[in-house]
Protein backbone atom coordinates (compact mmCIF):
# COMPACT_ATOMS: atom_id res chain seq x y z
CA UNK A 1 0.00 0.00 0.00
CA UNK A 2 1.41 3.27 -1.11
CA UNK A 3 1.84 6.15 2.04
CA UNK A 4 2.59 9.48 2.73
CA UNK A 5 6.37 10.10 3.48
CA UNK A 6 4.79 11.85 6.82
CA UNK A 7 2.86 8.79 7.62
CA UNK A 8 5.80 6.27 6.81
CA UNK A 9 8.15 8.04 9.09
CA UNK A 10 5.86 8.51 11.68
CA UNK A 11 5.23 4.63 11.41
CA UNK A 12 8.43 3.91 11.76
CA UNK A 13 9.07 6.37 14.59
CA UNK A 14 6.19 4.76 16.68
CA UNK A 15 7.86 1.36 16.76
CA UNK A 16 11.10 2.99 17.98
CA UNK A 17 9.04 4.87 20.81
CA UNK A 18 7.43 1.99 21.40
CA UNK A 19 11.10 0.41 22.54
CA UNK A 20 12.39 3.15 23.76
CA UNK A 21 10.34 5.54 26.45
CA UNK A 22 13.29 8.30 25.91
CA UNK A 23 11.99 8.97 22.61
CA UNK A 24 9.91 12.07 22.70
CA UNK A 25 7.65 13.62 19.84
CA UNK A 26 6.66 17.67 20.68
CA UNK A 27 3.89 19.03 18.04
CA UNK A 28 2.60 22.87 17.89
CA UNK A 29 -0.67 21.73 17.81
CA UNK A 30 -0.09 19.46 14.10
CA UNK A 31 -1.87 16.17 13.64
CA UNK A 32 -1.74 12.95 11.03
CA UNK A 33 -3.07 10.07 11.04
CA UNK A 34 -0.15 8.43 11.60
CA UNK A 35 -0.06 10.34 14.70
CA UNK A 36 -3.32 9.32 16.53
CA UNK A 37 -1.29 6.19 17.08
CA UNK A 38 1.50 7.25 18.60
CA UNK A 39 -1.12 9.96 20.91
CA UNK A 40 -3.14 7.18 21.84
CA UNK A 41 -0.87 4.44 22.80
CA UNK A 42 2.31 6.71 24.21
CA UNK A 43 0.31 9.59 25.34
CA UNK A 44 3.61 10.23 27.96
CA UNK A 45 5.95 10.31 24.97
CA UNK A 46 3.97 12.91 23.38
CA UNK A 47 3.94 16.82 23.91
CA UNK A 48 1.92 19.18 22.20
CA UNK A 49 2.70 22.64 23.02
CA UNK A 50 0.27 24.16 21.20
CA UNK A 51 0.15 26.77 18.69
CA UNK A 52 3.34 28.45 19.60
CA UNK A 53 6.36 27.09 17.64
CA UNK A 54 9.34 29.16 19.49
CA UNK A 55 8.34 27.63 22.39
CA UNK A 56 8.35 24.41 20.93
CA UNK A 57 12.10 24.22 20.25
CA UNK A 58 12.72 25.88 23.65
CA UNK A 59 10.97 23.16 25.13
CA UNK A 60 12.57 20.21 22.81
CA UNK A 61 15.78 21.62 23.63
CA UNK A 62 15.10 21.45 27.57
CA UNK A 63 13.84 17.81 27.02
CA UNK A 64 17.15 16.97 24.90
CA UNK A 65 19.46 18.63 27.46
CA UNK A 66 17.84 16.19 29.70
CA UNK A 67 18.94 13.47 27.91
CA UNK A 68 15.11 12.96 25.95
CA UNK A 69 15.57 11.84 21.88
CA UNK A 70 13.27 14.70 20.72
CA UNK A 71 11.30 14.93 17.35
CA UNK A 72 9.93 18.05 16.26
CA UNK A 73 6.70 18.17 14.32
CA UNK A 74 5.26 20.90 12.52
CA UNK A 75 4.56 21.95 8.69
CA UNK A 76 7.67 23.20 7.35
CA UNK A 77 7.73 27.18 7.94
CA UNK A 78 6.81 26.64 11.38
CA UNK A 79 9.15 24.54 12.40
CA UNK A 80 11.95 27.00 10.56
CA UNK A 81 11.61 30.23 9.24
CA UNK A 82 9.13 31.11 12.36
CA UNK A 83 11.23 29.66 14.99
CA UNK A 84 14.16 30.18 13.37
CA UNK A 85 16.50 32.16 15.89
CA UNK A 86 15.65 29.82 18.64
CA UNK A 87 16.58 27.05 16.26
CA UNK A 88 20.00 28.74 15.32
CA UNK A 89 21.35 29.55 19.55
CA UNK A 90 19.46 26.51 21.10
CA UNK A 91 20.40 23.49 18.54
CA UNK A 92 22.28 24.57 15.86
CA UNK A 93 24.82 26.29 17.98
CA UNK A 94 24.81 23.93 20.98
CA UNK A 95 25.01 21.14 18.74
CA UNK A 96 21.75 19.27 20.84
CA UNK A 97 20.85 16.69 18.82
CA UNK A 98 17.32 17.27 17.71
CA UNK A 99 15.31 15.86 14.77
CA UNK A 100 13.11 18.83 13.21
CA UNK A 101 10.21 17.47 11.07
CA UNK A 102 8.47 19.78 8.45
CA UNK A 103 5.78 18.42 6.37
CA UNK A 104 4.99 20.22 3.18
CA UNK A 105 8.46 20.58 1.26
CA UNK A 106 8.11 23.05 -1.95
CA UNK A 107 4.70 23.61 -3.15
CA UNK A 108 3.30 20.34 -1.62
CA UNK A 109 0.47 22.63 -0.04
CA UNK A 110 -0.68 23.97 -3.21
CA UNK A 111 -4.16 24.39 -2.45
CA UNK A 112 -2.84 26.43 1.10
CA UNK A 113 -0.90 29.85 -0.38
CA UNK A 114 2.76 31.19 0.22
CA UNK A 115 2.17 30.79 4.29
CA UNK A 116 2.35 27.13 3.73
CA UNK A 117 4.67 26.68 0.77
CA UNK A 118 8.08 25.27 1.70
CA UNK A 119 10.73 27.20 -0.93
CA UNK A 120 13.51 28.91 1.15
CA UNK A 121 14.19 26.32 3.97
CA UNK A 122 16.60 24.88 2.17
CA UNK A 123 18.45 27.98 2.09
CA UNK A 124 17.93 28.81 5.64
CA UNK A 125 18.35 25.43 7.23
CA UNK A 126 21.93 24.84 5.33
CA UNK A 127 23.54 27.90 6.60
CA UNK A 128 23.10 26.93 9.68
CA UNK A 129 26.42 24.73 11.71
CA UNK A 130 25.96 21.60 12.61
CA UNK A 131 22.42 20.89 10.86
CA UNK A 132 22.37 17.97 8.72
CA UNK A 133 19.12 18.33 6.27
CA UNK A 134 17.67 15.09 4.78
CA UNK A 135 14.95 15.31 1.70
CA UNK A 136 13.34 12.04 1.07
CA UNK A 137 11.94 11.31 -2.62
CA UNK A 138 9.66 8.32 -1.16
CA UNK A 139 8.21 6.51 1.54
CA UNK A 140 11.00 4.03 1.58
CA UNK A 141 13.46 6.32 2.26
CA UNK A 142 11.25 8.31 4.45
CA UNK A 143 11.15 5.30 6.92
CA UNK A 144 14.59 4.64 6.47
CA UNK A 145 15.65 8.56 7.81
CA UNK A 146 13.44 8.03 10.98
CA UNK A 147 15.87 5.17 11.88
CA UNK A 148 18.66 7.06 10.80
CA UNK A 149 17.69 10.19 13.45
CA UNK A 150 16.54 8.15 16.27
CA UNK A 151 20.40 7.15 16.01
CA UNK A 152 21.94 10.88 14.93
CA UNK A 153 24.11 12.47 18.02
CA UNK A 154 23.68 15.79 16.04
CA UNK A 155 20.54 18.01 14.83
CA UNK A 156 18.90 16.85 11.60
CA UNK A 157 15.85 18.48 9.70
CA UNK A 158 13.87 15.98 7.49
CA UNK A 159 11.38 17.72 5.19
CA UNK A 160 9.12 15.61 4.01
CA UNK A 161 6.70 15.99 0.99
CA UNK A 162 2.92 15.83 1.71
CA UNK A 163 2.11 13.98 -1.26
CA UNK A 164 2.16 9.90 -1.73
CA UNK A 165 5.10 9.66 -4.21
CA UNK A 166 5.90 6.66 -6.18
CA UNK A 167 8.65 4.72 -4.61
CA UNK A 168 12.21 4.24 -6.27
CA UNK A 169 14.28 3.42 -3.57
CA UNK A 170 14.48 -0.83 -2.45
CA UNK A 171 14.26 -1.60 1.40
CA UNK A 172 17.48 -3.01 1.35
CA UNK A 173 19.11 0.68 0.31
CA UNK A 174 21.46 2.31 3.12
CA UNK A 175 21.00 5.67 2.42
CA UNK A 176 24.43 6.41 3.62
CA UNK A 177 26.21 7.89 0.40
CA UNK A 178 23.77 10.85 0.50
CA UNK A 179 23.19 10.72 -3.02
CA UNK A 180 21.84 8.02 -5.40
CA UNK A 181 22.81 7.82 -9.58
CA UNK A 182 19.10 6.00 -10.48
CA UNK A 183 20.09 6.53 -14.56
CA UNK A 184 23.82 6.51 -15.72
CA UNK A 185 23.92 8.78 -18.64
CA UNK A 186 26.26 10.41 -20.75
CA UNK A 187 26.62 14.07 -21.59
CA UNK A 188 23.61 15.49 -19.52
CA UNK A 189 22.27 14.75 -15.86
CA UNK A 190 19.84 15.97 -13.62
CA UNK A 191 20.47 16.20 -10.27
CA UNK A 192 16.71 16.36 -8.55
CA UNK A 193 15.50 16.18 -4.90
CA UNK A 194 12.66 15.11 -2.88
CA UNK A 195 9.50 15.23 -5.27
CA UNK A 196 11.40 16.66 -8.44
CA UNK A 197 13.12 12.77 -9.29
CA UNK A 198 9.42 11.74 -10.56
CA UNK A 199 9.88 14.57 -13.00
CA UNK A 200 13.55 13.95 -13.81
CA UNK A 201 12.68 10.29 -14.59
CA UNK A 202 9.82 11.22 -16.45
CA UNK A 203 11.88 13.48 -18.38
CA UNK A 204 15.00 10.84 -17.92
CA UNK A 205 12.14 8.19 -20.16
CA UNK A 206 10.83 10.85 -22.95
CA UNK A 207 14.54 11.91 -23.77
CA UNK A 208 15.52 8.50 -24.16
CA UNK A 209 12.13 8.46 -27.10
CA UNK A 210 14.11 10.87 -28.48
CA UNK A 211 17.51 9.35 -28.60
CA UNK A 212 19.06 11.22 -25.56
CA UNK A 213 20.60 8.94 -22.61
CA UNK A 214 20.34 12.10 -19.95
CA UNK A 215 21.54 10.78 -16.15
CA UNK A 216 19.59 11.37 -13.30
CA UNK A 217 20.82 11.99 -9.69
CA UNK A 218 18.86 12.19 -6.46
CA UNK A 219 20.73 14.09 -3.54
CA UNK A 220 18.36 12.81 -0.62
CA UNK A 221 21.40 14.34 1.29
CA UNK A 222 21.53 18.25 1.21
CA UNK A 223 23.90 18.71 3.91
CA UNK A 224 26.56 17.00 4.44
CA UNK A 225 27.85 16.32 1.39
CA UNK A 226 30.67 13.60 0.31
CA UNK A 227 31.96 16.20 -1.59
CA UNK A 228 35.06 13.92 -2.36
CA UNK A 229 32.61 11.09 -3.98
CA UNK A 230 29.98 13.19 -5.35
CA UNK A 231 32.35 15.58 -7.24
CA UNK A 232 33.61 12.21 -9.18
CA UNK A 233 29.96 11.77 -10.34
CA UNK A 234 29.17 15.22 -11.75
CA UNK A 235 32.50 15.18 -13.55
CA UNK A 236 31.23 12.31 -15.80
CA UNK A 237 28.94 14.46 -17.14
CA UNK A 238 29.40 17.73 -19.30
CA UNK A 239 26.43 19.70 -18.26
CA UNK A 240 24.48 19.24 -15.01
CA UNK A 241 21.06 20.35 -14.64
CA UNK A 242 19.56 21.24 -10.90
CA UNK A 243 16.03 21.19 -10.76
CA UNK A 244 14.47 21.92 -7.48
CA UNK A 245 10.70 23.17 -6.50
CA UNK A 246 12.58 25.89 -4.07
CA UNK A 247 13.95 29.33 -4.25
CA UNK A 248 16.76 29.58 -6.47
CA UNK A 249 18.59 31.89 -3.96
CA UNK A 250 20.80 29.44 -1.65
CA UNK A 251 19.00 26.07 -2.75
CA UNK A 252 20.43 22.82 -4.43
CA UNK A 253 20.99 24.33 -7.12
CA UNK A 254 23.43 26.94 -4.92
CA UNK A 255 25.37 23.88 -3.68
CA UNK A 256 25.81 22.42 -6.96
CA UNK A 257 26.93 25.89 -8.02
CA UNK A 258 29.55 25.90 -4.81
CA UNK A 259 30.95 22.71 -5.19
CA UNK A 260 31.60 23.17 -8.69
CA UNK A 261 32.95 25.96 -8.42
CA UNK A 262 34.92 25.47 -5.16
CA UNK A 263 36.24 21.89 -6.74
CA UNK A 264 37.29 23.76 -10.38
CA UNK A 265 34.92 21.02 -11.62
CA UNK A 266 34.97 21.85 -15.79
CA UNK A 267 31.11 21.16 -15.83
CA UNK A 268 27.93 23.60 -17.32
CA UNK A 269 24.87 24.01 -14.59
CA UNK A 270 21.75 25.62 -15.47
CA UNK A 271 19.85 25.59 -12.64
CA UNK A 272 15.93 24.92 -12.80
CA UNK A 273 13.88 26.61 -9.41
CA UNK A 274 11.83 29.06 -8.55
CA UNK A 275 12.99 32.78 -8.91
CA UNK A 276 12.50 35.63 -6.98
CA UNK A 277 9.01 35.50 -5.94
CA UNK A 278 6.26 33.79 -4.01
CA UNK A 279 2.74 33.13 -5.53
CA UNK A 280 -0.73 33.03 -4.83
CA UNK A 281 -1.27 30.01 -7.23
CA UNK A 282 -2.95 26.56 -6.34
CA UNK A 283 -2.86 23.50 -8.11
CA UNK A 284 0.89 22.09 -7.91
CA UNK A 285 1.16 21.65 -11.63
CA UNK A 286 -0.10 25.11 -12.26
CA UNK A 287 2.47 26.43 -10.16
CA UNK A 288 5.18 24.50 -11.27
CA UNK A 289 3.96 25.86 -14.97
CA UNK A 290 3.66 29.32 -13.85
CA UNK A 291 7.13 29.93 -11.98
CA UNK A 292 8.81 27.54 -15.01
CA UNK A 293 10.24 24.03 -13.00
CA UNK A 294 7.18 22.35 -15.19
CA UNK A 295 7.85 19.07 -16.69
CA UNK A 296 7.55 20.72 -20.25
CA UNK A 297 9.32 23.68 -19.89
CA UNK A 298 12.59 21.81 -18.54
CA UNK A 299 12.17 18.83 -21.44
CA UNK A 300 12.06 21.98 -23.93
CA UNK A 301 15.29 23.43 -22.62
CA UNK A 302 16.95 20.15 -22.34
CA UNK A 303 15.75 19.54 -26.22
CA UNK A 304 18.19 22.59 -27.20
CA UNK A 305 21.46 21.47 -25.44
CA UNK B 1 12.35 35.26 67.16
CA UNK B 2 15.13 34.86 64.52
CA UNK B 3 18.07 32.36 66.11
CA UNK B 4 21.63 33.49 66.20
CA UNK B 5 22.78 31.55 63.63
CA UNK B 6 19.65 33.09 60.87
CA UNK B 7 20.87 36.44 62.07
CA UNK B 8 25.08 35.69 61.12
CA UNK B 9 23.27 34.27 58.16
CA UNK B 10 21.65 36.78 56.71
CA UNK B 11 24.70 38.96 57.68
CA UNK B 12 26.87 36.91 55.95
CA UNK B 13 24.42 36.71 52.60
CA UNK B 14 24.73 40.58 52.70
CA UNK B 15 28.19 40.73 52.76
CA UNK B 16 29.14 37.88 49.73
CA UNK B 17 26.68 39.87 47.76
CA UNK B 18 28.40 43.09 48.23
CA UNK B 19 31.60 41.10 47.33
CA UNK B 20 29.99 39.99 44.32
CA UNK B 21 29.04 43.85 43.33
CA UNK B 22 32.77 44.35 44.10
CA UNK B 23 33.95 41.55 41.59
CA UNK B 24 31.18 42.36 39.04
CA UNK B 25 33.02 45.80 39.13
CA UNK B 26 36.43 44.69 38.97
CA UNK B 27 35.56 42.73 36.10
CA UNK B 28 34.09 45.02 34.29
CA UNK B 29 37.06 47.52 34.50
CA UNK B 30 39.77 45.13 34.47
CA UNK B 31 37.88 44.05 30.68
CA UNK B 32 36.19 47.38 29.90
CA UNK B 33 32.85 45.24 29.49
CA UNK B 34 29.86 44.02 31.57
CA UNK B 35 26.42 44.79 31.94
CA UNK B 36 27.40 45.64 35.47
CA UNK B 37 23.99 47.41 36.51
CA UNK B 38 21.66 44.10 34.92
CA UNK B 39 23.98 42.51 37.49
CA UNK B 40 23.87 44.64 40.51
CA UNK B 41 19.95 44.49 40.48
CA UNK B 42 20.40 40.66 40.80
CA UNK B 43 23.12 40.53 42.87
CA UNK B 44 21.03 39.21 46.49
CA UNK B 45 19.46 36.65 44.19
CA UNK B 46 22.04 34.76 42.46
CA UNK B 47 24.30 34.83 46.11
CA UNK B 48 21.29 33.15 47.84
CA UNK B 49 20.85 30.92 44.74
CA UNK B 50 24.47 30.15 45.40
CA UNK B 51 25.74 30.26 48.80
CA UNK B 52 22.46 30.25 50.52
CA UNK B 53 21.60 26.75 50.53
CA UNK B 54 19.01 26.94 47.74
CA UNK B 55 20.71 25.35 44.62
CA UNK B 56 22.06 21.70 44.20
CA UNK B 57 24.94 21.87 42.60
CA UNK B 58 28.86 19.94 42.07
CA UNK B 59 32.16 22.20 40.75
CA UNK B 60 33.71 19.29 40.07
CA UNK B 61 30.60 17.60 38.06
CA UNK B 62 28.70 20.22 36.62
CA UNK B 63 27.10 17.68 34.77
CA UNK B 64 25.64 16.01 37.96
CA UNK B 65 22.50 14.26 37.16
CA UNK B 66 20.80 15.18 40.33
CA UNK B 67 21.85 18.99 40.40
CA UNK B 68 19.32 21.73 40.13
CA UNK B 69 19.22 22.96 36.82
CA UNK B 70 19.53 27.17 36.74
CA UNK B 71 19.21 28.73 33.56
CA UNK B 72 20.15 32.66 33.63
CA UNK B 73 18.19 33.76 30.89
CA UNK B 74 18.90 36.94 31.26
CA UNK B 75 22.49 36.45 29.90
CA UNK B 76 23.44 39.65 29.57
CA UNK B 77 24.00 39.49 33.44
CA UNK B 78 26.75 36.57 32.55
CA UNK B 79 29.40 39.00 34.28
CA UNK B 80 28.00 38.34 37.59
CA UNK B 81 27.11 34.85 37.17
CA UNK B 82 30.77 34.21 35.89
CA UNK B 83 32.68 35.15 38.42
CA UNK B 84 30.13 33.05 41.36
CA UNK B 85 31.14 30.00 39.09
CA UNK B 86 34.71 30.72 39.43
CA UNK B 87 34.98 31.49 43.12
CA UNK B 88 33.24 28.09 43.11
CA UNK B 89 35.62 26.54 41.27
CA UNK B 90 33.65 25.17 38.23
CA UNK B 91 36.40 26.79 36.07
CA UNK B 92 39.69 28.74 36.50
CA UNK B 93 39.46 32.38 38.01
CA UNK B 94 42.14 33.40 35.16
CA UNK B 95 39.42 33.33 32.68
CA UNK B 96 37.59 36.09 34.08
CA UNK B 97 40.53 38.56 33.28
CA UNK B 98 40.74 37.78 29.73
CA UNK B 99 36.99 38.05 29.52
CA UNK B 100 35.92 39.60 26.32
CA UNK B 101 39.78 40.25 25.02
CA UNK B 102 41.22 38.39 22.30
CA UNK B 103 42.31 35.81 24.02
CA UNK B 104 39.64 35.15 26.36
CA UNK B 105 37.90 32.26 26.98
CA UNK B 106 34.08 33.79 28.25
CA UNK B 107 32.34 36.89 26.62
CA UNK B 108 30.01 39.11 27.29
CA UNK B 109 26.85 36.88 26.56
CA UNK B 110 26.76 33.36 28.48
CA UNK B 111 28.16 30.74 26.79
CA UNK B 112 26.89 26.86 27.11
CA UNK B 113 30.39 25.63 26.75
CA UNK B 114 31.42 27.08 30.18
CA UNK B 115 30.91 24.32 32.91
CA UNK B 116 28.03 25.37 35.50
CA UNK B 117 26.32 26.99 32.60
CA UNK B 118 23.01 25.47 31.30
CA UNK B 119 22.25 27.33 28.05
CA UNK B 120 23.44 29.64 25.89
CA UNK B 121 21.96 33.38 26.94
CA UNK B 122 21.88 37.03 25.49
CA UNK B 123 18.80 36.28 23.18
CA UNK B 124 16.00 37.10 25.74
CA UNK B 125 13.18 34.96 25.75
CA UNK B 126 14.76 31.57 25.24
CA UNK B 127 15.46 30.04 29.03
CA UNK B 128 12.08 29.68 30.54
CA UNK B 129 11.00 27.80 27.73
CA UNK B 130 14.15 25.06 27.91
CA UNK B 131 13.46 25.36 31.31
CA UNK B 132 9.93 23.67 31.18
CA UNK B 133 11.62 21.38 29.00
CA UNK B 134 13.80 19.96 31.62
CA UNK B 135 10.95 20.22 34.30
CA UNK B 136 9.16 18.38 32.23
CA UNK B 137 11.82 15.49 31.43
CA UNK B 138 12.31 15.78 35.49
CA UNK B 139 8.55 14.82 35.79
CA UNK B 140 8.23 12.00 33.18
CA UNK B 141 11.74 10.42 34.60
CA UNK B 142 10.06 10.65 38.48
CA UNK B 143 13.94 12.95 38.93
CA UNK B 144 13.62 15.37 42.09
CA UNK B 145 15.93 18.49 40.95
CA UNK B 146 14.37 21.28 40.42
CA UNK B 147 14.67 23.83 37.36
CA UNK B 148 15.09 27.36 38.24
CA UNK B 149 15.01 30.52 35.85
CA UNK B 150 16.26 33.89 36.21
CA UNK B 151 14.45 36.16 34.01
CA UNK B 152 14.93 39.83 33.18
CA UNK B 153 11.26 42.17 33.39
CA UNK B 154 11.62 43.34 29.78
CA UNK B 155 12.42 39.71 28.88
CA UNK B 156 8.76 39.17 30.14
CA UNK B 157 7.60 41.84 26.61
CA UNK B 158 9.30 38.54 24.87
CA UNK B 159 5.87 36.81 23.11
CA UNK B 160 7.85 33.05 23.70
CA UNK B 161 8.04 34.30 27.70
CA UNK B 162 4.25 33.74 27.43
CA UNK B 163 4.18 30.59 25.29
CA UNK B 164 6.57 28.88 28.16
CA UNK B 165 4.46 30.61 30.96
CA UNK B 166 1.10 29.45 29.53
CA UNK B 167 2.23 25.37 28.90
CA UNK B 168 4.42 25.66 32.47
CA UNK B 169 1.13 26.54 33.63
CA UNK B 170 -1.14 24.02 31.67
CA UNK B 171 1.29 21.47 33.14
CA UNK B 172 1.17 22.37 36.84
CA UNK B 173 4.72 22.65 36.57
CA UNK B 174 5.73 22.24 40.13
CA UNK B 175 8.99 21.92 40.15
CA UNK B 176 9.92 24.87 38.12
CA UNK B 177 10.75 28.10 39.63
CA UNK B 178 10.89 31.46 37.72
CA UNK B 179 12.69 34.56 39.33
CA UNK B 180 11.83 38.01 38.05
CA UNK B 181 14.68 40.72 38.28
CA UNK B 182 12.37 43.29 37.93
CA UNK B 183 14.23 46.49 37.64
CA UNK B 184 11.54 48.18 36.17
CA UNK B 185 14.04 49.13 33.67
CA UNK B 186 14.70 47.19 29.79
CA UNK B 187 17.49 48.76 27.62
CA UNK B 188 16.93 51.81 26.74
CA UNK B 189 13.82 52.74 28.37
CA UNK B 190 11.70 52.32 31.68
CA UNK B 191 9.53 48.77 31.28
CA UNK B 192 6.20 50.91 31.92
CA UNK B 193 7.32 53.77 29.74
CA UNK B 194 7.29 51.67 26.57
CA UNK B 195 5.79 48.54 27.17
CA UNK B 196 4.52 48.14 30.49
CA UNK B 197 4.36 45.36 32.28
CA UNK B 198 1.83 46.19 35.35
CA UNK B 199 0.29 44.08 36.97
CA UNK B 200 2.71 41.77 36.48
CA UNK B 201 1.86 39.46 39.25
CA UNK B 202 -1.61 39.32 38.03
CA UNK B 203 -0.62 37.97 34.48
CA UNK B 204 1.52 35.40 35.70
CA UNK B 205 -1.31 34.47 38.81
CA UNK B 206 -3.82 34.00 35.71
CA UNK B 207 -1.25 31.91 33.45
CA UNK B 208 -1.60 29.40 36.36
CA UNK B 209 1.21 29.96 39.11
CA UNK B 210 1.73 31.02 42.35
CA UNK B 211 3.02 34.27 42.87
CA UNK B 212 5.38 35.81 45.39
CA UNK B 213 6.16 39.39 45.28
CA UNK B 214 8.94 40.75 47.56
CA UNK B 215 11.64 43.14 47.65
CA UNK B 216 14.58 42.09 45.63
CA UNK B 217 17.40 43.21 47.31
CA UNK B 218 16.01 41.93 50.74
CA UNK B 219 18.26 38.98 51.82
CA UNK B 220 15.60 38.22 54.39
CA UNK B 221 12.68 38.60 52.40
CA UNK B 222 14.54 36.45 49.17
CA UNK B 223 15.40 33.44 51.67
CA UNK B 224 11.52 33.39 53.14
CA UNK B 225 10.76 33.38 49.69
CA UNK B 226 12.46 29.86 48.97
CA UNK B 227 11.59 28.65 52.57
CA UNK B 228 10.63 24.90 52.57
CA UNK B 229 10.03 25.26 48.56
CA UNK B 230 11.67 21.58 48.06
CA UNK B 231 9.09 19.67 50.14
CA UNK B 232 6.08 22.89 49.95
CA UNK B 233 3.10 21.29 48.43
CA UNK B 234 2.25 22.83 45.31
CA UNK B 235 0.14 22.27 42.36
CA UNK B 236 1.43 25.16 40.19
CA UNK B 237 4.88 26.64 38.61
CA UNK B 238 6.16 29.35 41.29
CA UNK B 239 7.30 32.73 40.16
CA UNK B 240 9.46 34.98 42.80
CA UNK B 241 8.67 38.74 41.14
CA UNK B 242 11.92 40.59 42.78
CA UNK B 243 11.10 44.17 43.02
CA UNK B 244 14.85 45.32 42.53
CA UNK B 245 17.02 48.75 41.35
CA UNK B 246 19.32 48.47 38.14
CA UNK B 247 22.38 49.76 39.11
CA UNK B 248 21.69 49.06 42.90
CA UNK B 249 24.58 50.36 45.42
CA UNK B 250 25.97 52.79 43.19
CA UNK B 251 23.88 55.99 43.02
CA UNK B 252 25.42 57.21 39.56
CA UNK B 253 24.21 54.07 38.07
CA UNK B 254 20.54 53.55 40.03
CA UNK B 255 17.89 53.34 37.62
CA UNK B 256 19.86 55.56 34.92
CA UNK B 257 19.10 53.79 31.10
CA UNK B 258 22.29 54.99 30.35
CA UNK B 259 24.13 52.71 32.12
CA UNK B 260 22.80 50.10 30.70
CA UNK B 261 26.05 48.82 28.73
CA UNK B 262 28.78 51.09 30.07
CA UNK B 263 31.35 50.37 32.17
CA UNK B 264 32.79 52.97 34.36
CA UNK B 265 36.16 54.97 34.45
CA UNK B 266 38.53 57.32 36.02
CA UNK B 267 36.57 58.75 38.93
CA UNK B 268 33.65 56.98 38.54
CA UNK B 269 35.33 53.73 39.48
CA UNK B 270 36.73 55.05 42.32
CA UNK B 271 33.45 56.52 43.82
CA UNK B 272 31.71 53.46 43.03
CA UNK B 273 33.91 51.39 44.96
CA UNK B 274 33.61 53.62 47.95
CA UNK B 275 29.67 53.53 47.93
CA UNK B 276 29.53 49.70 47.46
CA UNK B 277 32.16 49.30 50.52
CA UNK B 278 30.57 52.04 52.86
CA UNK B 279 29.32 49.76 55.85
CA UNK B 280 32.26 46.82 54.79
Amino acid sequence: MEITLRDAFFDKLYDIAKKDRDVVLVSADMGAPSLDKFRADLNSQYLNVGVAEENMIAVAVGLALSRKKVFIYAIVPFTTSRCYEFIKLDISLTKTPITIIGVGAGYSYDDSGPTHHATEDISIMRVLPNMEILNPSDSIMAESFAEMAYKSDHPIYIRLDRKILPNYSNKSDSFKEGYKELKLGKGICIVATGNMIQNALIIHDKCLEKGKNIGVINLYRLKPINVKKFKNCLEKYEHIISWEEHLLAGGMGSILAEIIMDNKLCVKLTRFGVDDQYCYMYGRRNIQRRTGIDVDNVMNEIMEY
Amino acid sequence: MQTKKYTNKIISLKKKANYIRNLVLDTAVKTGAGHVTSSFSCAEILTILYYGNILRYNPKNPSWDRRDRFIMSKGHASIILYPILAELGFFPKEWLNTSCQENGRIGLHLQHDVPGVETTAGSLGHGLGIGVGMALAAKMDKKKYFTFVLLSDGECQEGSTWEATMLAGQHGLNNLIAIIDRNFLCATDFTEKCVKLKPLDKKWKSFGWDVAEIDGHSVEDILHAFKDFRTKKRDKPYVIICNTIKGKGVSFMENKPLWHGRVPKGVEITQAKNELNIGE
